[in-house]
C-alpha cells in the first residue's frame, strides 16, 4: 500500500513539472526577499541601521512575513492549490487518472499531498531566501557590519513552522474547491473573496472562527499587536482542526462524486 | 469454455440516467466476447460514450452488472484496471511535458518495465517525438499518443472511445492495422466505439448498434450481413404497376407497391427472369427491373430509423 502511494505521489509529482503551480511557488518564495535585497542593495545607508537592531534575524524574518502573512501566502495558496488541480481538467487527465489501477484513496491523498509539499516547498524557499536577503547585501558590501549575533535556526524554522500550519486550512479548503469544480473561476473566485474578507475580518471579534486569517494572526501575535485573544484554543490548535475537518469533507465528497471524469 | 472466459466485458440490465424519468441508457445486455474486436456503434448522443464510462468506472452505477474478465467491476475495480487501456472521448495528456514524460508518469503507476515506453511510441509511429512537448502535437499525433498510453501497460482489453477522431485518412488505416495487428498476434480484446459504420466494417469480428440508449443489434459481423441479404428486395417499375401487381401477386403473394415501385422480397435469378416472361406475356412493358442491396450502412440507418 504504501509502495502504491509513493508511485503515486511521484506520478504526480511529475505533473507538477515545469508546470504553472510550480513557478508560481518558485517565485511566490523569492517575491518579498528578493525585493528587500534589492532595496537594500540601492538604500545602502538603510542597511547599517537595520543590523543594528537586535535581535536582527528575528525581526528580519517577522518583517519579510508582514505582506506574505496577510496576503501573498494565501493568495499563492489559492492560485497554486487551483492550478494543479486544474493540470487535470485542462488536459482531461481525471479519466485517465481514474482509469489507472489506484483505488480512489490512493488518487486523493497523493495529490494532496503534492499540493502540501510544493506549499511547504514555497515556505522552505521564502526561509532560506530571507536569510540570504539578509546577508547579501553585507557580503556585497563588505564595509557594512554583519550582524554579531548567531543566526537563530531554531526560532527560525519554528517561525517559519508556525506559519505553515497557519496556512494548512487554507490548502485544506482550496483543495477541495479545486477537485470538486471544473471551472478554474469557481476556485479561484471563492478563493479571493475568502482571502477579502479574512482581512476585513481582523477587526472582527471572532476573528479566530475565520481560518483564513490565522497567517496574518500569528503575525500579529509575533508583533504583539493582536487586538483578541482566543478564548477557545490556541491558534496552531484551531488551525489544525480546521485542516483535518476540511481534509475530511473534501475527502468524502471526492470519493461519492458520481461523474470521475 | 465457461462464461467468465467467453465474454471479457458483460453487462447486464445496465440502465443509467442523469435527470430523473429520462434513461440515457435502457437495459442494455452487453457482451463482448474474448478475442474479439466489438464494434460499438451508434450515432452520436446514442449512449456510447455513458456505456463506456461506466464499464471504465468514471460513473457511478445506478442500476445492472458490469463483469470484465469474468469479476464484478464494483468487486474487483483495481484487478481489473490493471489489465485494462483505454482512450475516452478526447486525449488526456499533460500539454507542458513531452510525450516521454507523460508515459513515464504512468509508468511510476503501472510500474511497467521503462523500456515499453520506447515500444509504445514507435508501434503508434511517433518514434522520434519522444522529447517533444505535448501542446506542440496535432490532433492526431494526441491521438496516437493516447493510443501509446492505452498500450503502456501491454492490456488484454483495449476500450477505445472513437479512437480515429482527428486522423487523416492515412492516419485510419494505419490505426485499423495496428489494432488488427493487436487483436490478432497479442490476442488483446478490442472494444471500439464509433458513430460511422463503414469506419469500422472493415476492422470488427462483431458488433452491437445502440440508439436512443437501447441496444438494438448486437451480433458477429457475419449475422449483419445476413440481415444485409435479407433486408435484399427486387424492385420493378413498368407501365401499368396496378396491374402488374396483380399479376407478380399471383406468383408472389408478399409483392406490395411503394413510391411507384413494385417491391419483392430476394428471388434467385430463374424466377426473377420467370417474372419478367409473365408481365412481358401479359402485355406489360417493364421499364426497369433490379436487385436492390442494402450497404451495411444502410442496414445501420434503418436499425436506428425504426
Amino acid at each position: 500500500m504504501a509502495t502504491i502511494l509513493l508511485n503515486s505521489i511521484q506520478s504526480e509529482w511529475m505533473k507538477t513539472k515545469r508546470s504553472a503551480a510550480f513557478w508560481l511557488v518558485l517565485s511566490g518564495g523569492f517575491f518579498i526577499p528578493g525585493i528587500l535585497t534589492l532595496v537594500h542593495l540601492v538604500y545602502i545607508k538603510k542597511l547599517g541601521k537595520i543590523y543594528a537592531n537586535t535581535p536582527f534575524w528575528e525581526k528580519w524574518l517577522i518583517n519579510g512575513w508582514e505582506s506574505m502573512s496577510v496576503l501573498l501566502i494565501p493568495m499563492g495558496i489559492v492560485l497554486a492549490t487551483s492550478l494543479i488541480a486544474q493540470l487535470e481538467y485542462k488536459s482531461n487527465g481525471w479519466k485517465q487518472v481514474h482509469t489507472t489501477p489506484q483505488n480512489l484513496t490512493t488518487v486523493f491523498f497523493a495529490k494532496y499531498t503534492v499540493v502540501l509539499v510544493l506549499m511547504l516547498q514555497m515556505f522552505v524557499l521564502f526561509g532560506l531566501s530571507m536569510y540570504l536577503a539578509g546577508a547579501i547585501p553585507a557580503w556585497y558590501y563588505g564595509h557594512i557590519q554583519y550582524p554579531k549575533e548567531a543566526f537563530p535556526w531554531g526560532r527560525f524554522i519554528q517561525i517559519n513552522a508556525s506559519f505553515y500550519v497557519m496556512a494548512l486550512p487554507i490548502v485544506a479548503l482550496q483543495y477541495l474547491l479545486s477537485i470538486q469544480f471544473k471551472n478554474f473561476m469557481v476556485s479561484l473566485g471563492a478563493g479571493v473573496a475568502l482571502v477579502v474578507a479574512a482581512i476585513i475580518a481582523l477587526s472582527w471579534r471572532y476573528v479566530y472562527l475565520v481560518p483564513y486569517t490565522y497567517g496574518a494572526i500569528y503575525y500579529l501575535q509575533l508583533q504583539g499587536k493582536m487586538r483578541f485573544k482566543s478564548n477557545i484554543l490556541d491558534i496552531h490548535y484551531l488551525a489544525l482542526i480546521y485542516f483535518f475537518a476540511f481534509t475530511l469533507l473534501s475527502y468524502i465528497l471526492y470519493l461519492t462524486k458520481k461523474e470521475k471524469g | 469454455m465457461n462464461q467468465a472466459s467467453m465474454y471479457c466485458i458483460e453487462t447486464t440490465h445496465l440502465t443509467h440516467q442523469f435527470a430523473p424519468g429520462k434513461n440515457i441508457l435502457d437495459d442494455i445486455n452487453l457482451q463482448v466476447p474474448t478475442g474479439s474486436i466489438y464494434g460499438f456503434l451508434g450515432p452520436n448522443g446514442a449512449g456510447k460514450t455513458t456505456t463506456l464510462r461506466l464499464i471504465l468506472g468514471l460513473l457511478k452505477k445506478q442500476k445492472g452488472e458490469i463483469r470484465i474478465f469474468g469479476q464484478s467491476l464494483a468487486e474487483n475495480r483495481v484487478a481489473i484496471l490493471r489489465k485494462l487501456g483505454s482512450l475516452i472521448e478526447t486525449p488526456s495528456l499533460y500539454g507542458h511535458l513531452t510525450a516521454a514524460e507523460n508515459l513515464l508518469l504512468l509508468q511510476k503507476i503501472y510500474q511497467s518495465p521503462k523500456a515499453r515506453i520506447p515500444e509504445v511510441l514507435e508501434l503508434v509511429g511517433l518514434p522520434d517525438t519522444a522529447n517533444k512537448k505535448v501542446s506542440q502535437f496535432s490532433l492526431g499525433m494526441k491521438q496516437r499518443l493516447s493510443i501509446a498510453v492505452a498500450l503502456l501497460n501491454q492490456p488484454d482489453l483495449l476500450i477505445l472511445d472513437e479512437p480515429t477522431n482527428g486522423l487523416d485518412p492515412n492516419g485510419i488505416i494505419e490505426m485499423r492495422e495496428l489494432l488488427k495487428r493487436l487483436n490478432q498476434e497479442q490476442g488483446i480484446t478490442i472494444l471500439i466505439s464509433s458513430h460511422l459504420l463503414a469506419e469500422i466494417e472493415k476492422l470488427v469480428t462483431h458488433v452491437g448498434i445502440i440508439h436512443k440508449g437501447q441496444l438494438l443489434f448486437e451480433g458477429t459481423l457475419p449475422d449483419l450481413v445476413h440481415k444485409q441479404q435479407e433486408s435484399s428486395r427486387v424492385s420493378l417499375i413498368t407501365n401499368d404497376n396496378a396491374r402488374s401487381l396483380q399479376l407478380v401477386q399471383s406468383l408472389q403473394p408478399e409483392a406490395q407497391q411503394q413510391n411507384g415501385k413494385l417491391l419483392l422480397p430476394l428471388l434467385p435469378p430463374e424466377q426473377i427472369a420467370q417474372l419478367n416472361r409473365h408481365l412481358v406475356q401479359n402485355n406489360i412493358d417493364v421499364y426497369h427491373l433490379a436487385v436492390e442491396k442494402n450497404d451495411l450502412e444502410s442496414i445501420f440507418m434503418e436499425l436506428v430509423n425504426n
